[in-house]
């Protein structure tokens, strides 16, 4: 006879479980998205503009937090493609801010280097920030050029920036607020401490 | 009448014509809005996904600087930045200090934040907006896109109904326009990944133009810079892939008001528009 308490099936539950708990506890810490009072209503995905491309859809994300998919979570092409256009966070019934789950995600995947690999997102946002530290706002034209720099896509949408010229839509020269020693120290303080921790 | 103006830095670039009809429309009508001295970004999206207290403190450093002035904003971006900043801060006290340490002063999250169609509605009023409008814009079917940012979560920007916000709808009934109802109002226009995945703004984008045209709209009318860009500038691509044919003109609805107040055409930042509305508005009588 087996040991039940040592079958295929039960391993697989018990020993990801200080795991899950440690992953799914330092979502919610991290997001206070109250995400354990999930019902699995999926009206969030059903509201969700791009949960036809999703790999996994907004509950599922939610259902494999709980679970403890660490890995599965954060290597996830959704949490780069969700819009933050907050429609889940609002229609949730139980209160779940999925779209605050989705930015520490987004922290968490980055910190574990297990960002889907495709994704462009975090060099966009490391440029347009880098943006507000040096000249206090977004210099478009620039932070476009600095785009399709590390990102080699020189020739993507390339066709769009003459008319976006002719109609004055790009400002050729930056404009720089003063300041820029003291907004330095503020990022630099910023990325120290955490919000609440 | 006396706002604490945060333009927002699209209003400086692709928004120029964001920028300009509001201020046409504001001295019409006698709203006086000068800018926060020295303004910084509020961080936008690449703050609050990459960095939770930084997209707390940029906003904050701004709401100080207006010195408990009522803030107007324009930008659906920057109005959804600075009221969750507000948020945040007044409903915790760590938050706060946090935020504190990281701008070097203390902010309590109170100071109000208005977008300019609140301040249309809820201050100037409607019936000025009627008495003032000179030329109406008869015959002008348009539907009031709001997006994402303006009427969501709810609990922080207290806009209006999240599901059917109508003061868009009522700011343009007032300049005369046939406003129909549809049921894209708030849905997302693919929003700031214009630049980093274009397919998502192509798609969501041809969604809300399908079904602007299928309501039977002239145009549309918006209210923050990144719906503009996208609808706008993407709206050729979009046709050329689908073979659908729109030619939906997207107005700020800043622009919609000026030319309903007998403001002319090229006050309003018209030219900017990639999608001509001249045919359009000629053939309504519309504008000079």
């Amino acid at each position: 006879m087996t040991d039940p308490t040592n079958s295929p099936e039960r391993q697989r539950l018990s020993v990801p479980a200080k795991q899950f708990q440690d992953f799914s506890s330092e979502v919610e810490e991290r997001s206070h998205a109250g995400f354990m009072a999930c019902l699995q209503c999926k009206k969030c995905t059903s509201g969700c503009p791009v949960a036809g491309r999703a790999d996994f859809k907004a509950h599922e994300l939610v259902r494999l937090i709980q679970l403890g998919q660490r890995d599965q979570v954060l290597k996830s092409r959704m949490i780069w493609e969700c819009t933050s256009c907050q429609t889940c966070a609002t229609r949730c019934p139980q209160g779940v801010s999925i779209a605050a789950m989705n930015d520490t995600l987004r922290l968490m995947s980055r910190e574990a280097e297990l960002a889907y690999e495709k994704t462009t997102v975090p060099v966009f946002n490391d440029i347009f920030l880098r943006s507000i530290r040096r000249r206090g706002r977004v210099y478009e034209l620039g932070l476009m050029a600095a785009y399709k720099f590390r990102t080699l896509r020189l020739f993507e949408d390339v066709d769009k920036a003459p008319m976006m010229l002719i109609k004055r839509k790009l400002r050729l020269l930056p404009k720089t607020v003063p300041g820029r020693a003291e907004r330095k120290r503020l990022f630099a303080r910023a990325r120290k401490a955490g919000v609440r921790s | 009448m006396s706002y604490a103006f945060f333009p927002g830095c699209s209003l400086e670039g692709t928004a120029w014509d964001f920028l300009k009809s509001t201020k046409a429309v504001a001295r019409k009508l006698g709203i006086k809005m000068p800018e926060i001295e020295d303004w910084i970004c509020c961080g936008a999206t690449a703050a609050h996904q990459s960095d939770p207290l930084l997209s707390l403190a940029l906003p904050a450093k701004n709401l100080l600087a207006a010195e408990g002035n009522t803030v107007a904003v324009c930008c659906a971006a920057c109005y959804s930045r600075l009221k969750t900043a507000n948020h945040e801060i007044s409903s915790d006290k760590l938050v706060r200090k946090r935020v504190a340490e990281v701008i070097g002063a203390d902010y309590d999250g109170q100071t109000p934040v208005a977008h300019f169609l609140e301040i249309l509605i809820n201050e100037f009023g409607l019936a000025k907006i009627a008495e003032a409008v000179s030329k109406p814009l008869k015959g002008l079917k348009v539907v009031s896109y709001y997006g994402c940012l303006l009427s969501r979560p709810p609990e922080v920007v207290k806009f209006d109904d999240p599901e059917n916000p109508m003061l868009m709808d009522r700011v343009l009934k007032a300049a005369g326009a046939e406003v129909i109802d549809w049921p894209h109002k708030t849905e997302c226009c693919g929003a700031g990944y214009g630049i980093t995945d274009v397919a998502i703004v192509k798609q969501l984008s041809r969604e809300i133009l399908g079904m602007a045209k299928a309501a039977g709209a002239d145009a549309i009318a918006t209210a923050c810079p990144l719906c503009q860009l996208n609808l706008d500038l993407r709206q050729g691509a979009i046709e050329e892939a689908s073979g659908e044919q729109f030619d939906l003109p997207v107005f700020y609805f800043t622009q919609l008001l000026g030319l309903a107040l007998g403001i002319e055409r090229k006050s309003l930042g018209l030219r900017s528009m990639i999608v001509s509305p001249k045919e359009l508005l000629d053939s309504r009588g519309i504008g000079l």
